[in-house]
């Protein structure tokens, strides 16, 4: 199973060289990743007339080579250069080529508050502990979700937002009640609603629409009757 | 300057000195005092304590605020000092001890902050 991160991953360099390569996509300890961010001081700045080549270092392994095409047809900020010994935010996406990895910046922004490192390396603690957490979750499968016991959700993410298992907690209840549904049939959406006192229709609706195209369930008669994939 | 910059450099307070005697580390604090001759300086670390950084060549400018020292420990558990910067404070100060507790995170969280 595949869980892609659709966000802007923060990372180390040491990360990013780690990544292993599959096909067109990089994974990081099984986690998809595109765009990240990475902070770092410029240690070396070489402009050619298509592109700056940057070698950021942020200490955890050599430093990262990272190019920043340049819009030839416009002189403008694009085309000024970051010294050497200035911190940078950089945003990018991670390439290979001939096994060696880069960075391809579609931002290079000079630290102003140098606070934003030490939030930095904390946000990359935290997302990477967030993402091998739900990875985890997903591998392990849809769980029965009791509101007895909801367990320990980490302190990372917090509240609704954060699925659990791989899914929201609508979306476990959801499940929950179409798996332990004995008609053959399976479950109408309106049985959905009269269980579900809590849940809007609409709401019910998303968490169904969610959990077909995932395969958790499938339509039986009609478009408002399912049943779960697992068998029980 | 070369190879200390082409390695991964643990980021450490002055109580990880003794554990890497001999290795690279980078390490941020704020400069309490530049010994006359330039070739010595002492920084004061998060939680307040001291690290002894010595220059192979006296310093050529003066230095004041919070450093980032990239370099090697000695076996007196000093920094012989490879490169740093001065951490821009002009727009705000520099919250050293909360980088302290962010070390620690980091320390206790390789697998999430792997350095090298």
């Amino acid at each position: 199973q595949r869980i892609r991160s659709q966000n802007i991953v923060p990372c180390t360099v040491s990360q990013l060289l780690a990544a292993e390569q599959v096909d067109e996509t990089f994974r990081i300890r099984d986690v998809e990743i595109s765009q990240v961010t990475i902070m770092g001081i410029i240690r070396h700045a070489e402009k050619a007339p298509t592109n700056i080549l940057y070698k950021v270092d942020d200490m955890t392994a050599a430093p990262m080579d990272v190019r920043q095409w340049v819009d030839t047809d416009e002189a403008g900020s694009e085309n000024v250069v970051v010294p050497p010994g200035t911190y940078v935010k950089v945003a990018g996406h991670l390439r290979s080529f001939q096994n060696k990895k880069s960075l391809v910046a579609f931002k290079i922004m000079p630290l102003e508050n140098m606070n934003e490192f030490t939030t930095h390396i904390l946000e990359i603690v935290n997302a990477h502990m967030v993402l091998r957490k739900n990875l985890m979750s997903a591998l392990r499968g849809p769980q029965s979700f009791s509101s007895a016991g909801v367990g320990d959700m980490g302190g990372y993410g917090g509240g609704g937002s954060l699925p659990v298992n791989g899914l929201t907690a609508h979306q476990s209840q959801v499940l929950n009640l179409i798996k332990n549904c004995p008609v053959p049939e399976g479950m109408s959406l309106q049985e959905l609603k009269l269980q579900l006192q809590n849940m809007s229709m609409a709401t019910i609706k998303q968490a169904v629409e969610f959990l077909s195209s995932e395969g958790h369930i499938y339509s039986t008669v009609d478009d408002d009757h399912y049943k779960s994939t697992d068998a029980e | 300057m070369g190879d200390v910059h082409e390695v991964p450099r643990p980021r450490i307070a002055t109580a990880h000195l003794a554990q890497h005697i001999g290795k690279p580390v980078c390490f941020v604090g704020r400069v309490v005092k530049v010994h006359p001759t330039g070739k010595l300086f002492v920084l004061s670390d998060g939680e307040g304590k001291h690290t002894t950084v010595e220059l192979s060549e006296p310093l050529d400018e003066e230095i004041s605020g919070v450093l980032e020292v990239v370099g090697r420990v000695t076996n007196q558990a000093t920094i012989m000092c490879m490169s740093y910067i001065q951490f821009r404070e002009d727009k705000s100060p520099f919250d050293l001890e909360l980088y302290n507790e962010a070390l620690k995170i980091i320390h206790e969280f390789p697998e999430y902050f792997p350095c090298g």
